[in-house]
């Protein structure tokens, strides 16, 4: 066990990924020689050379197209998206290609092919580069999408992408790069579609996923220590697929739930949830289920906007507060 | 106020038949309580209360028949059975869509009722006014209500707001409470309108039930005796609500299912309302068990085996076509003659009882009967029977034949005029050519309701299933 970055889990993930399978490349912009924007490739250019970590012209929808027919041949690329706000212009190739060739081709060929891109906002970089599409992928059969919230699911979640057949979108959020969490030395994995319940509480569920996982994880034990409340809190970890028991089986304990996501709440993350928990545990609620999220507006750039238009721990006690039942507080 | 609907009782029907008032005006009804029986093209229906209250108004006497969607009867807070609509005063403005709105503003149940009556009233001459065109423009009942309320968008009160919140200062709006609310107070036994909701909106929550919970153990006698004393109208059978306070620690309580409520309703409405008489006969069933053999060998074993019961059901429904008095319904002082011949078998189920029918059972071959009965058993033991499946049944058949009985008589299965009680078949010593022989005989006892069959006719009836049965290839014509 050690403490590390979750910027240092994605690195080593990658590394121990590329010294364990040849077939295994990086592929993205400015990832080599200038090391990544956000530095989770440092050094591999170096270890691993121009054919196993390859810089790219800025034009996502080419090179993911190029990954995307290199998977169709046995290789299993691992795509950078600077940010997820640039993965639109490679929408056609991922959501009518990647997601579709191994159907569409009658089984011939899988498309072990990962997307890493960092979401989330709260860097003031404004409304076209601080956004959470995870929803639009998370829409697509065929794709398959993670969202860690840790540096040891980072990790995990990683591993079992890159060995996963199918095309994984692997969800980063720039404010968590940072974020320290011990991670086992062995090669372990973490399988995609589970979630964890990262704290068991009796009062009211919170879901959630990727940062506002660990938002909600650090409001949940503030809470339990200050007013004795007993807040569990399930990280999703994958988005897709859903792991419907864990979070329905929580709901049946607490009988309330809140999802707590950063995107914006309409059509959301939060909506598939609270439809599933309506469909499978209707008996179980004792309240209507609460989405905490983002107002729906582009990000503004001021620094004291954005902060009010992003959603987080505030809003999150909040709703706790409205939603946990008279008798336990 | 809350208006009752002709309902919807099926895919075809159009209108229908109030052919009883269970309830009269001024009785106070509960949710689910059965306010009439609905005669519709299949069958007889019940008429479901889903506001509680008082019954203010019959709208649609007893032997008419009206569209589905028509109002039928309205439930209030008693105060319109007491005091005379006043006439005209339409402050509520001109359009009959001024009423659900309004009503909507004032959800307080602090609203003085005294204060507000006339106003309601008005809305309601009103609507009567208005006439078939509003409320066959209303379409189903509770569906056009659902939408109403939607669109105007008041989340709070959810769906039943518009039908069951017209008059909310008497509390017969439906009650408002969590999924989770509703399961525990359904295992606990507790009757929602004894509570009051502390959720947001008055919902009742979790917390409610705990507290309600609670206080019942501190105080287990006053509780109860206090929620539902003013409640329960005395000609009911009494269904318990809650936990019964004087009962002795070494006896438990078990609330009745609705489907045992209406059993239990129904068993005591037919053998208190219908004059009864018994006749029996034993039949010599040694030659339709060999018959029986004989068809069961020749299936093979895929083969639909017939049952003695499916044997005696052919028998009856042929017998039925020579004496159709037997297969008729005693209804308003009027003898209904039925052309066609569904018989009800009595299924024994772990609820109770069900009676799902086969029809035209006169026109089918044994196998055909065999199997659907064998179909509609196995539907009637998981729960999966449908109300057509229930549905319009002419004449009854109870065979506790493999349970070892001699004898015994069962109680009349409304609106039918009887039913055949069939019991073992056991061996005896009969005597043939001054010999004794040993032959398989059965006993059967057939109710009937006198107002409308006569013993003579029911000897005739139970000669001819005999016959059929002792000379058993006639039932596989």
């Amino acid at each position: 066990m050690a403490e590390i970055t979750y910027r240092q889990a994605l690195h080593d993930a990658l590394r121990d990924e590329l010294l364990r399978d040849e077939n295994v490349f990086l592929m993205g912009e400015e990832i080599g020689v200038f090391e990544g924007s956000y530095k989770i490739t440092a050094g591999l250019l170096k270890e691993f050379g121009p054919k196993r970590v390859v810089d790219t012209p800025i034009c996502e929808n080419g090179f993911v197209g190029m990954a995307t027919g290199a998977a169709m041949l046995g290789l299993r690329p691992i795509v950078e998206i600077m940010t997820i706000n640039f993965i639109m212009l490679a929408m056609d190739e991922i959501v009518n290609h990647a997601a579709k060739i191994y159907y569409m081709f009658g089984g011939q060929c899988p498309i072990p092919l990962v997307i890493r891109t960092p979401g989330g906002g709260g860097q003031q970089l404004s409304a076209t580069h601080s956004q959470n599409l995870e929803v639009w992928f998370a829409h697509v059969p065929g794709l398959k999408v993670v969202a860690p919230s840790t540096p040891a699911d980072a990790k995990g979640l990683l591993r079992s992408s890159v060995r996963d057949n199918n095309p994984v979108i692997f969800l980063e959020n720039l404010a968590l790069y940072n974020v320290k969490g011990e991670v086992d030395e062995g090669d372990y994995t973490v399988p995609i579609g589970s979630a964890k319940v990262t704290k068991e509480g009796k009062d009211v569920t919170v879901i959630s996923y990727s940062r506002m996982a660990a938002v909600a994880l650090d409001v949940a034990r503030r809470l339990e220590e200050e007013n004795k409340l007993s807040v569990e809190v399930v990280d999703l970890r994958s988005l897709r697929p859903l792991d419907h028991e864990t979070i329905v089986n929580s709901v049946k304990k607490t009988n309330r739930a809140i999802v707590f996501e950063e995107d914006w709440r309409s059509f959301g993350i939060g909506a598939e949830i609270a439809a599933t928990l309506q469909e499978e545990a209707f008996d179980f609620l004792d309240a209507p289920i609460k989405r905490v999220a983002s107002l729906e507006v582009p990000l503004p750039y001021s620094k004291s906007l954005e902060r009010a238009a992003l959603t987080g721990a505030k809003q999150l006690m909040e709703a706790i507060d409205e939603l946990t039942p008279r008798r336990r507080r | 106020m809350s208006e009752v609907n002709m309902p919807r009782l099926s895919d075809t029907m159009q209108e229908g038949t109030i052919s009883r008032w269970l309830k009269k005006q001024g009785d106070e009804i509960k949710k689910g309580d059965i306010l009439a029986e609905i005669e519709t093209d299949k069958a007889t229906m019940e008429l479901e209360a889903y506001d509680a209250g008082i019954l203010e108004e019959i709208l649609v006497q007893e032997g008419e028949t009206v569209p589905i969607g028509q109002v039928v009867a309205k439930i209030g807070n008693g105060s319109a059975t007491q005091k005379k609509v006043p006439p005209a005063a339409t402050q509520r403005g001109s359009k009959a869509e001024a009423a659900p709105n309004g009503d909507k503003t004032e959800k307080g149940d602090a609203v003085p009722a005294q204060v507000d009556e006339p106003q309601k009233e008005s809305t309601g001459t009103q609507r009567k006014g208005a006439g078939t065109e509003e409320s066959n423009g209303k379409g189903i009942e509770t569906e056009e209500s659902i939408v109403q309320s939607k669109s105007t968008g008041r989340e709070e009160s959810g769906s039943r707001s518009e039908s069951a919140g017209r008059e909310e200062s008497d509390g017969s709006r439906m009650v408002k409470a969590s999924p989770l609310a509703r399961h525990m107070a359904e295992e606990h036994g507790i009757d929602l309108h004894q509570l009051q909701g502390t959720g947001p909106g008055g919902r009742i929550v979790r917390d409610d039930i705990e507290d309600y919970l609670e206080q019942q153990e501190k105080t287990p006698a006053a509780t109860p005796a206090k929620a539902s004393a003013p409640t329960t109208p005395a000609q009911e059978l009494p269904v318990p609500t809650s936990a019964p306070s004087s009962l002795p620690t070494d006896t438990e309580a078990i609330p009745l299912s609705r489907v045992q409520t209406i059993i239990a309703r129904r068993l005591a409405e037919s053998k208190q309302t219908i004059p009864h008489f018994y006749v029996s006969s034993e039949v010599d069933m040694t030659d339709a068990l060999a018959m029986r053999q004989a068809l069961n060998a020749s299936a093979g074993d895929e083969g639909i085996k017939v049952s003695v019961n499916d044997l005696i059901v052919k028998a009856c429904a042929l017998a039925l076509e020579k004496f159709p008095e037997v297969n008729s319904s005693f209804k308003d002082g009027q003898f209904l003659r039925h052309k066609q011949i569904h018989i009800g078998i009595a299924v024994d189920v772990p609820s109770g009882l069900v009676v799902p029918v086969i029809r035209d059972a006169n026109i089918k071959g044994v196998r055909s009967i065999a199997r659907e009965s064998k179909a509609l058993i196995e539907k009637a033991r998981a729960n999966k029977l449908s109300p057509n499946d229930l549905e319009g049944g002419t004449f009854s058949v109870s065979n506790l034949g493999m349970m070892d009985v001699t004898d015994f008589i069962a109680v009349i299965n409304p609106p039918q005029a009887a039913i055949l009680a069939v019991a073992s078949t056991r061996k005896h010593f009969v005597p043939i050519d001054g010999q004794p022989v040993i032959r398989d005989l059965m006993s059967m006892t057939m109710s009937s309701d006198h107002r409308i069959i006569y013993g003579a006719t029911v000897a005739h009836f139970l000669q001819e299933v005999k016959r059929l049965l002792q000379s058993p290839y006639n039932v596989l014509g």
